[in-house]
C-alpha cells in the first residue's frame, strides 16, 4: 500500500463519515428557514456570536448546546435500560453507514491506479443500502417498545409496518432500474448515466424509468418517516410517537438521525435517478479532455455569480424597521467582504492550476472535485424537496397509507418491472 | 321566501383528482411561489419583528387591570365584592374597610388580583356597577422571576395610568 493509497482511503471514509454529519446542520436549517418562507414568517434568526448570524445557522450551535447541557433522564419505569440506550444510537450509526457505498465522484485513476470515490470502495451498491437502511427500523421499534409507554409503542408498532409496506415498492422501483441498468454497483451505474439520449438528452434513470423513479421517490419518502408518511411521530395522536420518552442528546441522536437518512435517501435518489455526479452533457473524459477551458469558464462565471449572491445578502440582511446605525447592514458588509475573499482565493488556486499543473493528474483530480460539487448541489436540492414536500402536503391516514403501498405503489411497480424487461429483451 | 341554498360540488373524485400526483405538484407550486418570493425579498413576510416593533393596542384590548379614580384622586371602587363574586379564575381578593372620604360606606383596604391566576377574560370589568377596575391600560407584557410581584396590590392598581383617553374608551364601547 502505497502513501497515496492510504491518503485516499483516510479522504474517502472522512467524506463519507463527516459529509452527512455536516448536512445535519445544513438541513436543520434548511428546514427550519424554509418552513419560515413557505408559511411567509422569517424562522429563526435572531441566534447570533457577535451580531453575526450566518442566515440563522448559529441557532443549530445554539439547539446543540441546549441539547447536550440539557438533564438525560431515563424514565423510572422503563425496564430494559440497555435496549433503550441502544435504540437511538442503531438509527444513527444506520444511517451514517448507509451513505457508505454512495459514490460521490467518478473512479479516480491515478499513477495507472483506479480509486473508486465511495466511503466504502465496494461493488455491492445498491445492495448495501438496501440491507443497511431496512436496520433503521429496528432502532424505532427497539425505542418503542422499551419505552414502555402506549404511544411510544404504537409509533413503533406503525413505523414497522410501514416499513415493511413500502420497502417493496422501493425495492421493486430497483429492479426495474437495475434491468436498464445491469448492474448494482452504483459507480456503474452512475457512469450509465453519463451517456446522452438520442445524442442530447441526459440519460438520466427519471427519462429513463419515469414510474419507477416517482414510486422511488414515494417510497422513500415512507422510509424516511418524512411527511406525508411520518405517522410514527404523529404529534397529533401520538404525542411524540418513539422518541416521547428520549430527552436530552439521545433525542437528539434521533433528530440526527432522522437528518442522516433523509440526506442519505436524496443522495440514493439522486445517484439512481439524476445522475449523481454526473454534470449534464458534460461526461467523466469529456471534463478530463477539456479541463483548461473548462477551468477558464468557471474562472469567469465564479465573479458573476459571487455578483448577485453578494446583492442578494445586501438586499435580505438588513432590518425591516428603523434603527439607528443598523447592525446588520455592517454584518452583510462582512459577508460581502467574506465572499469576494473566498472568490479570490479560489481564482487563485485556478491560476495556478493552470499555470503550473494542469495535464496529467491535476486534471483528474479537478475533475473529482467539480463532481464533488455537483453531487453536493444535487442532492442539496433533492433535500429541499422533501423539506418542500413537508411544508406542503398534510399527513396521511393510517389506513390510506397503507392502501397507497399495497394497491397502488406495488401493482405499479410490477408493471412496470414487466414492462420494462420486456422493452429491454426486445431491444437487445 | 325559501332560504338560499348553495350545493358544492364534492372535489376529489374525478380521476384527474384520484391520481393524486398532479394535486401535489400544484399545491407544491403554490408553497413554492411564497417561498421564492420571500427568500427573494425577505421585507415581504408578514411578520412583526417584535421586540423592536411593537404591536398595536386597540382601545377595547384587555390588558392588565387597574382601579380608576374620580377628579379629586379618591378611588371609585366601593368594596361591593362584584368583581371577586363574577370572577372565574378566583383571582382577585378584596377586604373591604370603612370609607373616609365621605363618598360612601365602604372601600377596600386590600385589593389584590394574582395575574398568574387572572384569565383575562374582562368579567371583573363588565360587573362592576362603578367603572372602578378597567383594563385599559394596554400592558400586554408582565413579566417576573418570582411568584410574588405577580400579586398586584391596591398601590399599585391605581398608580397604573389608563393607555387611553376617556372619550376614546369610551367610544370604543367597553
Amino acid at each position: 500500500m502505497s502513501q497515496l493509497d492510504i491518503l485516499l482511503i483516510i479522504l474517502r471514509v472522512a467524506f463519507g463519515a463527516f459529509v452527512p454529519l455536516c448536512f445535519i446542520a445544513v438541513l436543520v436549517w434548511m428546514e427550519r428557514r424554509g418552513a419560515g418562507f413557505i408559511q411567509d414568517r422569517s424562522g429563526p434568526n435572531r441566534a447570533n456570536i457577535f451580531g453575526f448570524r450566518a442566515g440563522g445557522l448559529v441557532q443549530n450551535l445554539a439547539d446543540a448546546v441546549k441539547l447536550v447541557t440539557k438533564e438525560d433522564v431515563i424514565p423510572g419505569h422503563v425496564r430494559h435500560k440497555f435496549y433503550f440506550v441502544l435504540a437511538p444510537v442503531i438509527l444513527f450509526v444506520v444511517s451514517v453507514l448507509s451513505f457508505a457505498a454512495v459514490p460521490f465522484a467518478d473512479i479516480l485513476v491515478l499513477d495507472g491506479k483506479e480509486y473508486m470515490m465511495q466511503a466504502i470502495p465496494t461493488d455491492l451498491g445498491i445492495l448495501w443500502f438496501l440491507a443497511i437502511v431496512g436496520f433503521a427500523v429496528y432502532g424505532i421499534i427497539l425505542a418503542g417498545w422499551s419505552s414502555h409507554n402506549k404511544y411510544s409503542m404504537l409509533g413503533g408498532l406503525r413505523s414497522a409496518s410501514q416499513v415493511i409496506s413500502y420497502e417493496i415498492p422501493l425495492a421493486l422501483a430497483i429492479i426495474s432500474v437495475l434491468i436498464v441498468y445491469g448492474t448494482v454497483n452504483l459507480t456503474e451505474i452512475v457512469q450509465y448515466q453519463g451517456q446522452l439520449l438520442f445524442g442530447f438528452i441526459p440519460m438520466w434513470g427519471i427519462v429513463l424509468q419515469p414510474l419507477a423513479g416517482v414510486i422511488f421517490i414515494v417510497a422513500a419518502f415512507a422510509e424516511a418517516n418524512r411527511t406525508p408518511f411520518d405517522l410514527v411521530e404523529g404529534e397529533s395522536e401520538l404525542v411524540g410517537g418513539f422518541h416521547t420518552e428520549y430527552s436530552s442528546m439521545k433525542f437528539g441522536m434521533f433528530f440526527m438521525g432522522e437528518y442522516v437518512a433523509l440526506f442519505t435517501s436524496s443522495a440514493i435518489i439522486v445517484t439512481l435517478f439524476f445522475g449523481g455526479f454526473q454534470i449534464p452533457w458534460l461526461s467523466t473524459e469529456t471534463l478530463v479532455n477539456n479541463a483548461r477551458p473548462i477551468t477558464v469558464l468557471i474562472m469567469l462565471l465564479l465573479p458573476a455569480l459571487a455578483y448577485f449572491f453578494v446583492k442578494w445578502i445586501n438586499k435580505n440582511n438588513k432590518s425591516h424597521y428603523a434603527r439607528p446605525d443598523d447592525p446588520r447592514v455592517r454584518e452583510a458588509q462582512v459577508y460581502t467582504k467574506v465572499v469576494w475573499g473566498l472568490v479570490i482565493a479560489i481564482e487563485i488556486v485556478l491560476l495556478v492550476y493552470l499555470i503550473a499543473v494542469s495535464g496529467g493528474p491535476a486534471d483528474r483530480i479537478l475533475v473529482t472535485f467539480l463532481q464533488i460539487l455537483t453531487f453536493l448541489v444535487k442532492t442539496t436540492l433533492m433535500c429541499f424537496v422533501y423539506v418542500w414536500v413537508r411544508w406542503t402536503l398534510p399527513r396521511f391516514r393510517y389506513d390510506k397509507l397503507q392502501k397507497l403501498g399495497w394497491e397502488i405503489l406495488i401493482p405499479l411497480a410490477l408493471l412496470n418491472i414487466i414492462v420494462t424487461a420486456a422493452v429491454v429483451v426486445a431491444l437487445s | 321566501m325559501s332560504a338560499k341554498i348553495k350545493i358544492l360540488e364534492r372535489k376529489g373524485s374525478s380521476l384527474y383528482e384520484r391520481l393524486y400526483l398532479f394535486e401535489v405538484f400544484k399545491g407544491m407550486a403554490v408553497t413554492f411561489r411564497h417561498f421564492i418570493t420571500n427568500f427573494l425579498d425577505n421585507s415581504k413576510l408578514l411578520v412583526r419583528h417584535y421586540p423592536e416593533v411593537k404591536p398595536e393596542i386597540p382601545v377595547r384590548w384587555r390588558g392588565r387591570h387597574r382601579l380608576t379614580t374620580h377628579e379629586d384622586g379618591t378611588m371609585k371602587c366601593v368594596a361591593c365584592y362584584m368583581c371577586q363574586t363574577n370572577c372565574p379564575a378566583k383571582c382577585i381578593m378584596i377586604e373591604a374597610g370603612e370609607r373616609t372620604d365621605g363618598r360612601s360606606e365602604k372601600m377596600p383596604v386590600r385589593f389584590d388580583i394574582d395575574l398568574l391566576e387572572c384569565i383575562y377574560c374582562g368579567y371583573c370589568v363588565e360587573a362592576c356597577p362603578m367603572e372602578a377596575i378597567r383594563m385599559d391600560t394596554g400592558i400586554y407584557s408582565v413579566i417576573g422571576e418570582e411568584r410574588q410581584p405577580f400579586v398586584k396590590g391596591l398601590d399599585e392598581l391605581l398608580a397604573t395610568k389608563g393607555a387611553f383617553t376617556e372619550e376614546e374608551y369610551k367610544k370604543g364601547g367597553a
